[in-house]
């Protein structure tokens, strides 16, 4: 038995009683004698004063009426991937699939693998953060950074690296085709997520933008037929992170205003 | 351990409650709010607020509560959702309190040892121990030892992992040893 496990037992509320062998610790270390002497301290109970008791039961009684729960996990991860997938599929009508039949299979595969398993990593991660207190697999905070890291990797191996003559305008035309895109995608999204708790505006307005702008990148690699992995970095991955800053400021222009109105 | 049992019928009750708040039972904010209030404004004090802001804080808490309380899912551990909240109270109190340039010092400077008179008090009370610690650490300590989480709860009130908290909550003991240490030693000299 070593401070270590003390440790351990502490945090996994095993103190009481305490086994024999860390009884044999304590009685030798006296840093973790002094440690579990003080949180056998009972700490000091605090009550609210009678008058805020009052104000809030009399606050959450006068608008008492019976809500119906939030949708399972499920159907809300469903009905995000559904609004990615249908956004994605009806912008076929405004744009051809020449890319398609450009890519050969392996690219078309792996690249609408990666582009599908970002999407599903985020919608999973914005389906937690609509209910304060879910469980996490990833910290929500990192997953669009790991999602683009991820498209980046992707598009860098699927793909060539040459250099074309007319970069900047190509870049230009695929981007704005893809903003429309992420912007008819971002409508319904944003329709699903206020049915939520969405405590950290940043966070998920970042996550939303992303997802919302992964669906202009599927219609561009549907669509555009240049194949450059430096254009396809820098136009179709550029409309999903241009899509997250916009929802990054958002999120940012929310949660101050909401501290501004309320000082 | 031995608590246990008496721990999971509480925990069990709250969320049953918490089913009958949804229902819109009369009842149940009356209660939800005498059992949950003393641990939250408990919460919110060791976080380093003032008792004015802490009442402050909590009655924002229930009202957001308040709110969003269809998200709350029947089933699931009521304690996370609640602290989850909290926390997110807590971060937009912080926030606003250093726009408004009030208590600009209060978070970003740790409160000095309460002086004491009996200098062979070796041990602080539970809020000037954890006040030493870094927010997240104290954040972690508070919850396991104030509002009686477990780590599972608390990776979920906090969107971690139970693999961070538990790091956190092993940090921040190290930490508290270093810092009892520190106090028993400099009441050994004052003797």
């Amino acid at each position: 038995m070593n401070c270590e496990n003390i440790n351990r037992a502490i945090i996994e509320g095993s103190t009481s009683p305490l086994t024999p062998e860390a009884g044999e610790h304590l009685r030798t270390c006296a840093k973790c004698r002094e440690l579990v002497g003080a949180l056998k301290l009972a700490v000091p109970t605090d009550l609210p004063s009678s008058t805020v008791f009052r104000e809030i039961e009399r606050g959450l009684v006068a608008d008492l009426r019976p809500v119906r729960p939030i949708a399972p996990k499920r159907y809300i991860f469903v009905s995000l991937m559904a609004i990615f997938i249908v956004v994605a599929v009806l912008s076929l009508s405004r744009f051809r699939a020449f890319a398609i039949a450009a890519m050969t299979p392996l690219q078309t595969g792996a690249i609408f693998g990666a582009l599908a398993i970002s999407a599903g990593l985020l919608a999973y991660s914005l389906v937690n953060q609509m209910v304060p207190g879910s469980r996490y697999r990833f910290p929500p905070g990192k997953v669009p950074l790991a999602v683009t890291i991820l498209l980046m990797v992707s598009i860098a191996a699927l793909f060539p690296f040459y250099e074309e003559r007319s970069f900047w305008f190509g870049v230009w035309v695929c981007i704005r085709g893809g903003i429309p895109v992420a912007a008819f995608a971002a409508v319904p999204l944003w329709l699903v997520l206020r049915r939520g708790a969405i405590l950290s505006p940043i966070m998920t307005a970042t996550a939303m933008g992303l997802l919302a702008g992964l669906a202009g990148t599927t219609a561009l690699e549907i669509h555009c037929p240049n194949l450059a992995a430096w254009h396809i970095l820098a136009s179709h991955l550029g409309v999903a992170l241009i899509a997250a800053i916009v929802g990054l400021v958002v999120g940012w222009a929310v949660e101050n205003w909401k501290l501004i109105i309320r000082p | 351990m031995r608590e246990k049992p008496e721990v999971e019928r509480s925990c069990a009750e709250l969320d049953r409650w918490m089913e009958r708040y949804q229902q819109a039972d009369p009842q149940a904010p009356a209660f939800l709010v005498s059992a949950l209030s003393p641990a939250l404004l408990r919460f919110f004090r060791s976080q380093l607020a003032n008792p004015g802001q802490a009442e402050d804080l909590l009655q924002d808490t229930w009202l957001r509560i308040h709110r969003v309380r269809h998200t709350y899912r029947p089933g699931e551990p009521v304690l996370p959702w609640i602290y989850a909240i909290a926390r997110r109270v807590r971060v937009d109190g912080y926030r606003r309190s250093r726009r408004i340039n009030v208590h600009e010092t209060a978070m970003e400077v740790l409160p000095e040892r309460p002086a004491q008179s009996d200098p062979r008090h070796v041990l602080p009370v539970f809020d000037a121990l954890v006040a030493a610690l870094p927010e997240a650490q104290r954040e972690v300590i508070t919850m396991l030892k104030v509002g009686g989480l477990s780590l599972e709860e608390i990776a979920r009130a906090t969107s971690s992992t139970v693999g961070a908290v538990k790091q956190k909550a092993h940090r921040g003991y190290d930490r508290l040893r270093k810092l009892l240490r520190s106090y028993a030693e400099a009441a050994g000299g004052a003797q």
